[in-house]
């Protein structure tokens, strides 16, 4: 397994963002679906090793992120695309690209050839002078997702990767996410349940900080059978359904 | 024409190779997603050229010296490193060298602190990178690339100032002398730069605190200079920054209970 959680926790003050999650992911797609404020980007920044978490265990690619050689060993392998990505304005795509890989201690003289190889992948090959200050959101979007895939990670973490990207945008990124999924563990933190059903083999649901439900998008389909959930495709029934049972359990709404 | 220089018949192994060489490309091409065929093909060639970058010797010095291409990459695109920052700082300090001959006042000891904690808060620090937050998550830690590039702006900004003070030799009692208050000074903005992570307000600190210093010693002692050349201050000065830094870094620590 390349992500195995166990009873981690996150807290912001007084806001427990991650309550308690356990979790083991291996290679292939897997999704994280969830409504606004459910932790998800939380545990993201936790995988990334960007924020330390509150308290559970927490092993990435086998190792301890909590150590520092190790740490350093996980972010060599390991490709992030926060939710806002900030970027240097004055930068060239292949320039922030080319940043990345240098600061991820990828070999210099592979550096040329994998980001080439990231641009193209990202449909940027041909905006590889163009300043990011020039590019429009999605080509913004696109420039994190190669600088995320530069260094072929084995673990790859994207929150709301397809944010601003259009529909045949998505569409490219989807088949993109499916190729790098049978090489690493591809984490996707999203709120479109069409990209998870195109793209994961596996999808965990959150809620207020707990995972509520894990599975495959067919059994995250089969569990609005039976019950009234609303939504317009099966994939949505199967999340209204979840997230309802999950909230009635608890009682609150 | 040599016989050498003759097109020869091509063999039905270079065909062969020729057709798979061919279908290996249209093939990737096409599995390759964000790719469109033959197009994808043309454009992967095409940027392979168009971005191929060659380190300059600054950069290729300094990956030797740190060690890291990464780190090196990170120093040599420091904002307050690039070209037109170094040539305002050298412009500020010339025209300081040029009042200091001008008018006998020392000058350069009063503006080459300011000029490098203008730098300083300008080097990209936690908070204050716009990619701060994927600067999280490499291999070279954003402290590191912060310690770097704190550290050569220091240096540079040093350098400047000494051949500033060196080129207005009316002042060369204090030549030094400044480096002491100039320490501390980065230390001030970089700690309020951290703390705030704002640059600008990294600056307005730093130049705050400098004008009441300097404003100060004018008022008590009639010379503006009271603040920099005076032994007595070192050990203050020292004192205070090493306070500052304990302060940038607890302010660049990894975050463990809020953020």
């Amino acid at each position: 397994m390349n992500v195995e959680i166990t009873d981690l926790t996150r807290r912001f003050g007084r806001t427990q963002a991650v309550a308690g999650v356990d979790l083991a992911v291996g290679a292939g797609v897997f999704g994280l679906l969830g409504p606004n404020g459910a932790g998800k980007t939380s545990l993201l920044r936790m995988l990334a090793t960007v924020i330390p978490p509150s308290s559970g265990t927490l092993k990435l690619l086998g190792r301890d992120p909590g150590s520092y050689p190790q740490r350093r060993q996980i972010r060599r392998r390991l490709g992030y695309l926060p939710q806002n990505l900030g970027y240097y304005a004055g930068f060239t795509v292949a320039e922030f690209v080319e940043y990345f890989a240098l600061l991820k201690e990828m070999p210099p003289e592979r550096v040329p050839t994998a980001v080439a190889t990231a641009m193209e992948r990202t449909g940027l090959g041909d905006k590889a002078r163009a300043k990011l200050r020039t590019l429009s959101g999605g080509m913004l979007r696109r420039a994190g997702i190669a600088q995320a895939i530069v260094n072929e990670p084995e673990l790859l973490l994207l929150d709301e990767p397809t944010a601003g990207l259009d529909p045949q945008q998505r569409v490219a990124f989807r088949a993109l996410l499916r190729d790098l999924g049978q090489r690493a563990t591809v984490v996707v933190s999203t709120h479109l349940v069409e990209d998870v059903g195109a793209a994961c083999s596996q999808v965990a649901l959150m809620d207020r900080g707990k995972i509520v439900f894990c599975g495959t998008p067919a059994e995250l389909t089969a569990q609005a059978e039976g019950t009234d959930a609303e939504g317009d495709a099966p994939l949505e029934r199967g999340y209204s359904a979840v997230l309802a049972a999950a909230r009635t359990s608890t009682g609150a709404w | 024409m040599n016989v050498d220089e003759m097109p020869q018949p091509r063999g039905r192994f270079e065909n062969r190779l020729e057709a798979e060489l061919v279908r290996v490309v249209a093939e990737r091409a096409a599995a390759v997603p964000g790719t469109l065929g033959a197009q994808g093909t043309a454009a992967k060639s095409r940027t392979a050229v168009v971005w191929a970058r060659s380190p300059g010797p600054v950069e290729r010095i300094a990956g030797r010296l740190l060690r890291s291409p990464g780190l090196a990459r990170a120093l040599v695109t420091t904002p307050s490193l690039l070209l037109p920052w170094l040539i305002a700082s050298a412009a500020v300090l010339a025209a300081g060298a040029a009042a200091t001959i001008g008018t006998g006042k020392p000058m350069v000891a009063v503006l080459a602190p300011a000029v490098a904690a203008a730098g300083i808060a300008y080097a990209y620090g936690p908070g204050i990178d716009p990619a701060w937050e994927l600067s999280r998550s490499l291999a070279v830690s954003d402290r590191m690339v912060l310690l770097v590039r704190a550290l050569a702006v220091f240096g540079l900004d040093a350098g400047l100032g000494l051949a500033a003070s060196a080129a207005s030799a009316r002042a060369v009692g204090i030549t030094f002398g400044w480096l002491v208050p100039m320490t501390a000074l980065c230390c001030l903005t970089l700690a309020v730069a951290t703390v705030a992570r704002s640059a600008n307000t990294g600056v307005g600190a730093g130049l705050a605190g400098w004008a009441l210093l300097i404003l100060g010693g004018q008022a008590s002692n009639g010379r503006f200079t009271a603040a920099i050349g005076d032994p007595a201050l070192v050990l203050p000065y020292l004192a205070f920054a090493a306070v500052c830094v304990v302060i940038a870094l607890y302010a660049t620590r990894t975050p463990k209970g809020t953020r």
